[in-house]
């Protein structure tokens, strides 16, 4: 089985438990730094493969790019020019052929110089895609149980054929991992924008270079600098009416969860998406319902046994948010939520279950506060820590032992919930004094 | 004998009603200063009012943490109690004025003392509402934190360093009043140390047990078994 593994070094560890749209680096100074690179003149695809992965994984990715039909020109971004296992610049038997570039942010010997980012990974390698004129850009990043070199080009192909402007990876699902994802990215952003996309911010994704200029304009547009965020890529392809596509894949490996750092998680997560939900509300708000896009590949499907979860202690830490921080969701949720939180407190771990509706008017609720700076966006995203967790929680006792069809359905009636709730959005985000449910 | 009291008696009317003579346009003046700043003071409290109420002023104080400040209020209202301070300040220094106009060498000297405090009493005032911003701030981050760490004294945490925050901000305010400064560090001292050790034997000793709660639950989470916890974020 080969595996996709990122590395233990410490700029890019972690690569997936951090937020994607949190660090960020200024574009032009990537530009110029891609400038100073002469090794490549142009390129008809940019690779990057975030991390130090092993060899054998390399090898893969590598494997996969040669096999690519049609004699296609690939840049593979190098972060650690020192450790390339993908051997030396060759040519396919398709025809493709491979060379390397280095990273615009490779490591440098300057003391005190800013740690690789994932963020500025992805900025180095899309900057580079623009640099060689490349007509798309892809981008490893995490581990993938059971990955081919048959699924790297399959990401690839879509976007070399001009059939999709962007690719991202459906990636069979273990029921508890992935949950921030499952919970509110992945249905929050299809009840919004209307397209079915399991994993909206990747991070493994592919991007054609007629989505990546409109992106990297706004984005130099609107931050004068150009700020880079992995939020902004799905809502920028479908509010402009490109073409989205998902590429069946295994199960992608999370890193361990790191409790003492949740909040700050979630809220390095929520903060950009609910900054782009601002930036499309136009777009958004003329959307209703939702359509799945095209999938690339054989659905896989994972079969795995009951899993030993500490459910009790998810939920004492709801109950301990619920009674400490009422003063501060009061300022948030309207009274109905708040006396459905309530109820909640009386219940004990063995019976604990948050409905859908509720959860989803809440996520809502918080997207509205975002936008009105209710109270401090760190506070606000850092208390709806404990209300996650009550989901989690709930959901968790749901389906400690159900199957993977069982959870995809579980999941599914989340997403409907997402859907109907939209009007209850839709009304307080354009009246939000008026409408007082 | 009764020609000279006579006299006597006409030379101090006559003094006393031309002094009082000489007072009179100060007393005018006085009066009408008084009067117009009243006026003054009602069309711009009545002004305040009204753009503070535009402006959601005491919505806008809730959601920045000084909810309490309506207690404090004329009417439970805050856009009230900013609008009638603003209408006394003007009252007050059309007063002043007004005594001015008396051209007394201490109504003037008055004047002038009561000026020159202003600056104190403004700065005071800045010192006591950053203070309470701040006090909120780091009283709402230290709750979300111990909430989010699951510390079940975490009320007790917030409130510890929300009081602390205030005191010091009193003290401040105070020390800028030059009220008492000499009692107002002795009591900062004695308040500011106790409140650090009645948050270190609340913590220590009234919440053992439930310090022990939360250190047994740190250690149990770094045991193996707990390590293997399935859930997975992102």
């Amino acid at each position: 089985m080969a595996t996709l593994a990122p590395s233990a070094a410490p700029a890019t560890r972690g690569a997936s438990e951090r937020s994607p749209g949190v660090n960020t680096v200024e574009t032009d100074s990537i530009t110029r730094q891609v400038q100073e690179t002469d090794e490549a003149t142009n390129a008809d695809l940019v690779v990057g493969i975030l991390g130090e992965f092993d060899p054998d994984a390399v090898k893969m990715v590598c494997a996969g790019l040669r096999s690519l039909p049609g004699s296609p020109r690939i840049a593979v971004v190098q972060t650690d020019p020192s450790t390339n296992h993908c051997g030396a610049n060759s040519t396919g038997p398709g025809g493709a052929s491979l060379f390397f570039v280095p990273s615009p942010l490779a490591k440098t010997d300057t003391p005190g110089a800013a740690s690789f980012s994932v963020a500025s990974a992805y900025e180095s390698v899309f900057a580079a895609g623009e640099k060689l004129g490349a007509r798309a850009c892809c981008v490893f990043a995490s581990q993938i149980e059971g990955a081919t070199p048959e699924w790297i080009a399959r990401l690839v192909q879509p976007l070399l054929d001009g059939d999709a402007d962007l690719v991202v990876p459906r990636y069979a699902r273990h029921r508890l991992e992935g949950l921030l994802n499952s919970s509110l990215i992945s249905p929050f952003a299809r009840a919004l924008y209307g397209k079915r996309i399991q994993n909206p911010m990747g991070p493994d994704l592919g991007i054609s270079r007629r989505l990546l200029e409109p992106i990297l304009g706004a984005e130099k547009k609107t931050h004068g600098g150009g700020v880079y965020s992995l939020a902004s890529i799905a809502p920028a392809a479908v509010c402009a009416g490109f073409n989205v596509c998902e590429v069946h894949a295994g199960a992608r490996v999370y890193p361990p969860t790191d409790w003492t750092n949740i909040s700050s998680l979630i809220a390095a997560v929520l903060g950009p998406i609910f900054l782009e939900m601002e930036r499309n509300a136009a777009c958004w708000q003329r959307t209703r319902g939702s359509v799945a896009v095209p999938a690339i590949g054989e659905p896989v499907f994972l079969s795995s046994g009951a899993e030993k979860l500490d459910v009790a202690r998810l939920v004492e830490l709801f109950q301990l948010g619920n009674r400490e921080l009422q003063e501060i969701w009061g300022l948030v949720l309207p009274p109905a939520t708040l006396l459905e939180l309530r109820k909640l407190l009386r219940l004990p771990a063995e019976q604990f279950h948050m409905e859908d509706a509720v959860w989803v008017r809440i996520v809502y609720d918080f997207a509205l506060a975002h936008r009105l700076r209710t109270i401090s966006r760190d506070h606000l995203l850092k208390s709806m820590t404990p209300l996650y967790l009550g989901w989690v929680a709930s959901y968790a006792r749901e389906v400690q032992n159900a199957g993977a069809l069982a959870v995809d359905q579980r999941l599914e009636r989340l997403a409907l919930a997402y859907e109907s709730a939209k009007p209850y959005l839709l009304s307080r985000w354009r009246w939000p004094d008026r409408f007082s449910p | 004998m009764g020609t000279q009291i006579k006299q006597a008696l006409a030379q101090s009317t006559a003094k006393f009603l031309t002094r009082f003579a000489a007072l009179l346009p100060g007393l005018a003046a006085l009066i009408v200063a008084v009067l117009v700043s009243i006026i003054i003071a009602v069309v711009l409290a009545f002004i305040t009012r009204r753009v503070l109420t535009s402006l959601e002023f005491e919505d806008h104080l809730e959601r920045w943490g000084f909810a309490s400040l309506a207690d404090w209020s004329p009417m439970h209202s805050p856009t009230l109690l900013v609008s009638r301070s603003i209408g006394f300040l003007v009252i007050l220094i059309g007063f002043l004025i007004g005594i001015a106009a008396f051209d007394a060498r201490w109504t003037s000297a008055l004047a002038q003392t009561v000026l020159a405090y202003i600056p104190n009493v403004v700065g005071a005032v800045l010192v006591l509402l950053v203070g309470g911003i701040v006090a909120r701030f780091l009283g709402r981050s230290v709750l979300i934190g111990a909430v989010n760490m699951n510390l079940q004294y975490a009320r007790l945490l917030s409130v510890g360093v929300k009081w602390l925050v205030l005191v010091l901000a009193v003290a401040m305010a105070l020390d800028h009043l030059r009220i008492a400064p000499g009692i107002v560090e002795l009591a900062f001292g004695i308040l500011f140390g106790g409140i650090v050790l009645s948050l270190s034997l609340a913590v220590g000793l009234g919440s053992k047990d439930l310090v022990t709660k939360s250190l047994e639950r740190d250690v149990k989470r770094s045991s193996p078994e707990v390590l293997e916890d399935p859930l997975r974020h992102l």
